[in-house]
């Protein structure tokens, strides 16, 4: 895995510069009953394709930002702030 | 005020992450501002030829640095107030003032100057802060990050050595500031000069970053110098002009 | 040593000889040689012996390709003879034999151990009987592996530069198509790095006449800015990051376009005998001769399917070695090459191919008759059989990038179908052979390469386009060639596929016959391709044998997936640098002093103690002790919203705290499980200061500022964990010692437990915080890193007279344990609440502010926790481990652990903490813990041991 991440305040750096903050996964709004908070916790789309995802710029800026990336070929089609 | 505890005194005595290296590479010690200063290491021919032929490294740790966050529109107002009507844009720093404000995010920039000149700055930052339209925080981050100069023909090859960020001239002009990793730890560069850099990194690992970058150096023939081996901080390179 | 007359473009200096050992014996050779060529020139025929079956192998391709001259150079294993270059004073070995290369005692394994070393034989043989499994696994040991390693660490040290190098445009192979390809994208102002294998730009021109075009060619490219590297072959490519490894140098290249000019990879051909020493590949055979000046043999006999061999023929015979017979697998040859030998009288005989070769221990002679072996075989004696079985493109590289390749038909081998974006290729591999065709190629995707960049211009471009459009008007590759069938003749005898591995085609038939009939399992099976050569001479082979096993095409067969190293490559180059980064306290140079033992704990160096654990905790009872609890994470939260924030993220309330006071806070998930534990302290109105565990600094800090980003809070995180030292100084005298070194009131009226002051401590700004972690009255405060060693200092002075001693981790755990002060992470995981963690009065249900993890909380406080968390006492004086069992009260199985124990010596016994069911969890409750087999009676207690009511801890 050594792709580069185009961070959207410092611009282009490698992968591991980054920390991965999983696929977006919205909080719920109201409250949950039980499945519904299961789920949020516990269960993730993973899709082999295209997927939004949160990433944290650890070893610069400090900031967190979303990225869209296909899972399959590791092609990061944009990255921007939330 | 309630972050004080924040800020080096000089009733005490301040050194720097990386005393112990320079002083196991001879180094001779001043108290300059509180602080110890590895100011040389008395070789002035061999530190003049690596910063004039191959590469040179020097602890600029006492520096001060500020770290400033607002909300993007008084971030901007504040660094106007301050500089001049300076402007800061994502990953070009500015040199105003005897301080260099180095932008991380559209809300958030570290300010570096020397001890000498950080009353006048913060003083400077008090006032602008407290127009702002919103919260800002200036907070003392000086003993948080340790910093070396890297300086001669060969810094970029020094660089090359334990960093992946793209240092080539076209993509990182003098002023240019990059935060990213720099031996496997967090870390940004600041381009001062056409050969002469200067890196943060994490204080606690001072240690291994001198040894990383001693490392490197020797292997191109480069080496640690003292601190007098630098023109001054504040005086070197001319104001930059205001950015409108 | 002889040597042929003075050849154009050789790259031997015949002024300098070099003289270097080979199995102890002198070899003289010139400057410039190989091992390889100048062994040969003396007359060395077998170069090493197989891995499995130890056959006798010799020079076949000299170009780095094939695995049979490996040999041991000072010391080092694994070396190609036929591209590592002489040096004065060298020890050169060979490998895999022994006693020596021609009596090889292992050769027995060819003779007789066929039957027991078929392909899969460690699935199959040398199991039963069971208990002689140590002598099979000796004796397989000692015949496995190739070459020794040296035993002195000192021998093997290996010293990599690591270099990284950003670039615009990569392009991976110096030949011809690369060299245009590189001053292409140079000459439009692209910063281009070119990566070649050999010892000097050229490629095939340097052995086939092409010298000087070549030297042009480098020098063109050199002065529109290409950096042009040699010896530099690229391992692999990692999502657009190449490493290409250069001698001690690993460049670690990340360029914007990519472009592969790694042309193509002789093949050889499959008959009985076709790993005779003496048996070359043409292109072997003419880098003898142009490169060394070194006639590769007296009579040859030439195989062919293309005019690769009939060039070669030409080349020999200008040499002046006699070729005998040339057969060409095509029908109708008829090109300007088969025309200059007919006309110099070869026999040249077409449809034909060579059936067997024989001969002991060197090839002698050859049977050739037309393919498939029917009639009309003739048996020629000869001590030279060049072989060619045409090109396969080398497009391994260009896989791992994410091209696609499919089977061309008429060419016999796997060609490029389909490129990612941002990869060009080129020239051979990109099925252009001949070399204009090959520079032009090189030439465009050099420069649309350039233009996909933003570079060039109108003129450029047309340029480009003009250029592709003549490439694919013009004859592409090579003039004809024959496919030739899997294996010549149909006598089924041995004839090896994967000359690394010793696998036969026999080998790959009894594979498919056991069901192992796809591409990528028969190779796991019979490892075919996973030699040293990594399929260039026998992935084509494999598959055409494979097609002909499973009467699938070739392009239903498919090719295994290409993977890194390209090359192989000694462990060195990868290891990567020896330093690991630590971090340290600023006092850390003191513990040193002072001779701590020092630990790692996460990713800091620590003081595990110093030297006596039992009496440092001791002392912290008896008098005072000070600690460096440095690494703890700290983190500023200030703002007008500060208060909302952090009861947004805490369980327990914290908007209400007083400026001046401290607060003990969890943060919890939002599946309501514990992450993370520290103390909570309101500066003023508007600022906290959060401390965190040591090795959760970075974790807590991402997890407020991500949440930060989403509430539309006015809130600013500053994280001061590396900025702010910190020690804690407790004890009965903790109090006296304090007011030795600070002017701020320590009675305990002014100054209570929990109780939060900024005041100077031996002259640095402080913050002091009345916290008791270890149980004693004690102070934890934290400063600017920077006077780390000077207020250390100055606290153990002012201890002197009160017997303060420092204490390091290890009595700190003890001393937390007597207090059941939980470690996050030890005696909580990932699946703990604050109810299982016997904490459930810090989860404040009723509290206004909805917080993260509250959902999750509410369902667990309605059903109380399976298991609970609480300490124990064992009345003999055995310290189970932690991590130790639990054990129901009748029944097997497990329902809790031991999560800390030790032994205290201030209460004389031990005592422990453990995740015990529920019911269980109350005073006096009796458990079994299962230590290493044994088993022991605990008895619970859910108070702390020591200072139960916490009376010392806040007087």
């Amino acid at each position: 895995m050594s792709y580069v991440l185009t961070c959207p305040n410092c611009g282009p750096r490698e992968v591991t510069d980054f920390s991965f903050g999983g696929e977006v996964n919205p909080r719920p709004t109201t409250r949950p009953d039980k499945r519904e908070l299961g789920a949020y916790n516990y269960f993730r789309r993973n899709v082999a394709g295209v997927q939004r995802e949160w990433w944290f710029h650890r070893s610069g800026c400090g900031a967190w930002f979303l990225a869209e990336r296909d899972t399959r070929t590791n092609q990061v089609l944009l990255t921007e702030l939330p | 005020m309630s972050l004080d505890f924040l800020v080096p005194s000089t009733a005490a005595v301040a050194r720097s992450p990386m005393e112990r290296e320079a002083l196991r590479a001879r180094a001779r010690l001043e108290t300059r501002d509180g602080w110890t200063v590895a100011v040389s290491f008395d070789e002035p021919e061999a530190e003049r030829r690596a910063c004039n032929e191959t590469v040179a490294f020097a602890d600029l740790s006492w520096l001060t640095k500020i770290e400033l966050q607002a909300g993007a529109a008084d971030l901007a107002a504040i660094v106007a107030s301050c500089t001049g009507g300076g402007r800061l844009e994502l990953g070009g720093a500015i040199r105003v003032g005897g301080a260099w404000w180095c932008p991380y995010t559209a809300e958030r920039a570290v300010v570096l100057c020397e001890p000498g000149a950080a009353a006048r700055v913060r003083d400077r930052i008090q006032e602008a802060a407290g127009v702002a339209g919103g919260l800002a925080s200036a907070v003392d981050v000086t003993t948080a990050h340790g910093a070396l100069a890297i300086l001669g023909p060969l810094s970029r090859e020094l660089f090359a050595r334990f960093t992946a960020i793209d240092l080539r001239p076209q993509l990182t002009p003098v002023g240019g500031f990059r935060p990213g990793s720099l031996a496997r730890v967090p870390g940004a560069i600041l381009r001062e000069a056409p050969d002469r850099y200067l890196m943060l990194f994490g204080a606690a690992l001072g240690r291994y970053v001198w040894t990383v970058v001693s490392d490197a150096a020797e292997r191109l023939g480069g080496r640690p110098v003292g601190a007098d081996a630098l023109e001054p901080f504040e005086e070197r390179v001319p104001e930059a002009a205001s950015h409108a | 040593m002889t040597r042929l007359p003075p050849q154009r473009g050789e790259r031997i200096d015949r002024r300098r000889p070099v003289d270097f050992t080979f199995d102890g014996q002198r070899v003289e050779a010139l400057e410039g040689d190989t091992v390889g060529s100048a062994l040969y020139a003396v007359g060395q025929r077998t170069f090493s012996r197989s891995f499995k079956y130890h056959r006798r192998r010799g020079l076949l391709c000299c170009a780095g390709q094939c695995p049979n001259c490996l040999v041991q150079v000072d010391g080092a294993p694994g070396v190609r003879a036929c591209t590592e270059p002489v040096r004065e004073g060298m020890h050169v070995e060979h490998m895999n034999a022994s006693p020596s290369l021609d009596f090889d005692a292992m050769r027995a394994t060819d003779l007789v151990g066929g039957p027991f070393t078929p392909p899969g034989f460690y699935y199959k043989t040398f199991i039963r009987p069971r208990r002689l499994w140590p002598l099979y696994e000796k004796v397989l040991r000692r015949a496995a592996g190739l070459g020794r390693v040296a035993k002195s660490r000192r021998e093997r040290e290996w010293r990599t530069e690591y270099r990284r190098r950003h670039a615009d445009v990569l392009v991976v192979g110096g030949g011809a198509a690369g060299l245009a390809a590189a001053a292409a994208a140079a000459e439009l102002g692209a910063d281009v790095v070119l990566a070649d294998e050999g010892p000097a730009p050229g490629g095939r021109l340097l052995a086939e006449g092409g010298q000087d075009h070549a030297r042009e060619a480098a020098e063109h490219a050199r002065r529109a800015g290409a950096e042009l590297l040699s010896n530099a072959p690229a391992l692999g490519a990692f999502d657009g990051l190449v490493p290409v490894w250069q001698g001690d140098t690993l460049h670690q290249v990340r360029a914007k376009r990519h472009v592969y000019t790694t042309g193509v990879i002789e093949q050889p051909l499959l008959f009985p005998g076709n790993d005779l020493p003496g048996v070359m590949l043409s292109g072997g055979a003419r880098r003898l001769v142009s490169l060394y000046a070194v006639k590769p043999g007296t009579r040859a006999i030439v195989a062919t399917v293309c005019d690769r061999g009939l060039d070669a023929a030409l080349a020999l015979i200008g040499a002046g070695v006699e070729v005998a017979c040339v057969a060409d697998l095509r029908a109708d040859a008829a090109s300007p090459a088969a025309q200059a030998l007919v006309r110099r009288g070869v026999e040249l005989r077409r449809a034909a191919t060579v059936l067997e070769a024989r001969g002991r221990g060197h090839v002698q002679g050859a049977v050739l008759g037309a393919r498939g072996g029917d009639g009309h075989e003739r048996v020629m004696a000869c001590d030279l059989l060049v072989v060619s079985g045409g090109g396969a493109p080398a497009t391994s590289l260009l896989c791992q990038a994410g091209a696609r390749t499919a089977y061309d038909a008429e060419r016999g081998v796997f060609a490029l179908a389909s490129l990612p974006g941002g990869v060009y290729a080129a020239g051979e591999v990109a099925g252009h052979g001949e070399l204009h065709a090959a520079e032009l190629s090189g030439a465009v995707a050099g420069a649309e390469a350039a233009h996909s960049l933003g570079l060039g211009d109108a003129d450029s471009r047309a340029r480009a386009v003009a250029g592709s459009e003549r490439l694919s008007r013009g004859p592409v590759g090579p003039s004809g060639v024959a496919v030739p069938p899997p294996v010549a003749g149909d006598r089924g005898a041995r004839c090896f596929a994967c000359l690394c591995e010793d696998v036969t085609a026999k080998d790959i038939h009894l594979s498919v016959e056991e069901g192992y009939d796809s591409i990528e399992l028969s190779k796991r099976y019979t490892t075919t391709t996973m030699g040293p050569c990594q399929g260039r001479m026998c992935q084509l082979p494999a598959i055409r044998l494979m097609a002909a096993e499973t009467g699938q095409s070739l392009e239903q067969v498919g090719t295994t997936t290409a993977r890194p190293p390209w090359q192989a490559v000694p462990m060195g180059v990868l290891a990567g640098r020896p330093f690991e980064p630590a971090k340290r306290s600023s006092i850390h140079g003191r513990h040193r002093e002072l001779g701590a033992n020092v630990m790692w704990a996460g990713d800091w160096r620590r003081p595990y103690d110093y030297g006596d654990p039992r009496g440092e905790a001791l002392a912290v009872h008896d008098a005072a002790g000070l600690i460096d609890v440095s690494t703890l994470g700290k983190l500023i939260v200030r703002g007008p919203d500060a208060g909302e924030f952090l009861d947004r993220l805490y369980p327990n309330r914290l908007s209400n705290l007083r400026p001046g006071r401290i607060r003990y806070g969890v943060i919890t998930s939002d599946a309501g499980r514990i992450i993370d534990d520290g103390t909570i302290c309101r500066l003023d109105d508007e600022s906290f200061y959060v401390t965190t565990t040591s090795s959760g600094a970075g974790a807590v800090y991402e997890w407020f500022s991500w949440w930060l980003a989403d509430w539309p809070l006015r809130v600013h995180l500053t994280d001061v964990t590396q900025g702010l030292a910190a020690v804690n100084l407790a004890g009965p005298r903790a109090r006296e010692i304090m007011a030795k070194v600070s002017a701020v009131d320590c009675s305990s009226e002014a100054f209570a437990y929990l109780d939060g002051k900024q005041a100077d401590v031996a002259g640095a700004r402080s913050l002091i915080l009345r916290i008791g972690f270890v149980g004693e009255v004690g102070y934890e405060i934290h400063f600017p890193a920077a006077h780390g060693e000077h207020v250390w200092d100055a606290l153990l002075e002012a201890g002197a007279d009160y017997g303060l001693r420092p204490f390091g981790l290890e009595p700190q755990r003890l001393l937390r344990l007597q207090k059941m002060h939980i470690l996050v992470g030890q005696d909580t995981d990932s699946e703990s609440t604050p109810y299982g963690a016997a904490m459930p009065w810090i989860v404040k249900l009723d509290k206004d502010q909805a917080f993260i993890g509250r959902w999750a909380l509410e369902r667990a406080a309605e059903e109380p926790p399976e298991t609970a968390l609480v300490g124990f006492t064992l009345p003999d004086g055995r310290v189970p481990k932690e991590g130790a069992a639990v054990l129901p009260e009748s029944g097997d199985g497990q329902v809790g652990q031991v999560t800390s124990a030790r032994h205290s010596p201030q209460l004389g016994q031990v005592i422990g903490m453990a995740w015990v069911p529920a019911g269980l969890a109350r005073d006096g409750a009796e458990v079994t813990i299962s230590d290493d087999g044994k088993r022991l009676r605990a008895r619970v207690v859910t108070k702390p041991f020591f200072d139960p009511e916490g009376e010392v801890l806040r007087s």
